[in-house]
């Protein structure tokens, strides 16, 4: 049976929030304590960011490609599984941070090893966007729409199925895929700036999703809900924000 | 300890002290009292366009792939 939180709340750009909806059902019956509030989800979400920076010390530490690829798998399980199951999210968005950080970590050597000094310019603009976001959304000077929300859902799509083809050129026969994906061109460094624009719209939907999920008062698991909606949309922001500044440093 | 880090650790640090401590307190009135808010709660959400729309920006950036741009 379908829990009742996903009956209210339905989609978002953010994919972990792409479940139908039926009706307008109330939670007006749950006691306080068992209710979703904003200080739940930012406590959450800052709970989620350390287990994530955690592992990503780790993997930093001791660099090694197993721990890298064994944490994308296991993220992407844990991912699975709560978008399905958002009722198990207490569990599975710490399983999803943890793993995120080992190949966060990972990865964020790589770059470094390239350019010096990358690591923290992208953890920096990440976390910049993630504050003037939020300080625009609360204050209103961003209101999303229905039509914000089908521009940014429909963006954050074609973008997915633009790496999907890439994915699939480059492992059968074509080269390097969509080449102006990787370039450090106009054209490679102009579609990182959209992705980049694209991520960082979606925490403002992941923001509203969250104040109006307080708002209704849905089942504390939601927080985590909340939290790991968050966490999906940081961990996208910052790869995006990396692969931006490698191209304007080549 | 070089500027870069400096400059950049210190934005991640005051952007997260932002982030907890602003994310706790609910919207303005101007965001929360619209008639226009997303409406979570029904499933007006159109998948035919944002269909169409996922594809042209798709199309877009294949076809100027296609063209030899980078």
């Amino acid at each position: 049976m379908r829990h009742q939180a996903l009956n209210t709340f339905g989609r978002s750009g953010n994919p972990v929030f792409g479940q139908k909806f039926d009706g307008d059902a109330q939670f007006a019956d749950l006691p306080a304590s068992q209710k979703m509030t904003l200080e739940g989800t930012i406590n959450k979400t800052g709970i989620l960011l350390l287990l994530c920076f955690f592992t990503a010390g780790i993997s930093w530490n001791i660099p090694n490609p197993a721990l890298m690829i064994g944490g994308m798998v296991i993220g992407l399980i844990a991912a699975m599984v709560t978008i399905f199951k958002p009722t198990m999210a207490g569990s599975t968005a710490p399983i999803y941070a943890l793993a995120q950080g080992l190949f966060l970590g990972g990865i964020t050597v790589i770059f470094e090893a390239q350019y010096p000094g990358i690591a923290v310019q992208a953890i920096g603009l990440t976390f910049g966007t993630l504050a003037s976001l939020l300080i625009c959304y609360k204050t209103g000077i961003i209101k999303p729409t229905e039509n914000f929300k089908l521009m940014i859902v429909s963006a954050t799509a074609g973008i997915g199925l633009l790496y999907f083809v890439n994915i699939m050129m480059s492992a059968f026969g074509g080269g390097e895929g969509i080449g102006f994906i990787h370039s450090n061109g106009l054209m490679g460094i102009g579609f990182s700036l959209v992705v980049v624009a694209i991520a960082a719209l979606n925490l403002v939907l992941d923001f509203d999703f969250i104040e109006q999920g307080s708002e209704k008062g849905l089942p504390k698991h939601m927080e985590w809900f909340g939290a790991f909606s968050l966490m999906v949309t940081l961990v996208w922001l910052y790869l995006e924000i990396l692969r931006l500044l490698s191209k304007l440093r080549r | 300890m070089d500027l870069n880090t400096i400059f950049f650790g210190g934005l991640a640090v005051l952007s997260l002290a932002v982030f907890f401590y602003f994310g706790k307190f609910k919207a303005s009135k101007e965001q929360t009292d619209r008639d226009d808010r997303i409406n979570w709660t029904k499933g007006s959400f159109n998948y035919k366009s944002c269909l169409t729309i996922a594809l042209g920006i798709f199309l877009l950036f294949f076809f100027l792939s296609f063209l030899g741009l980078d």
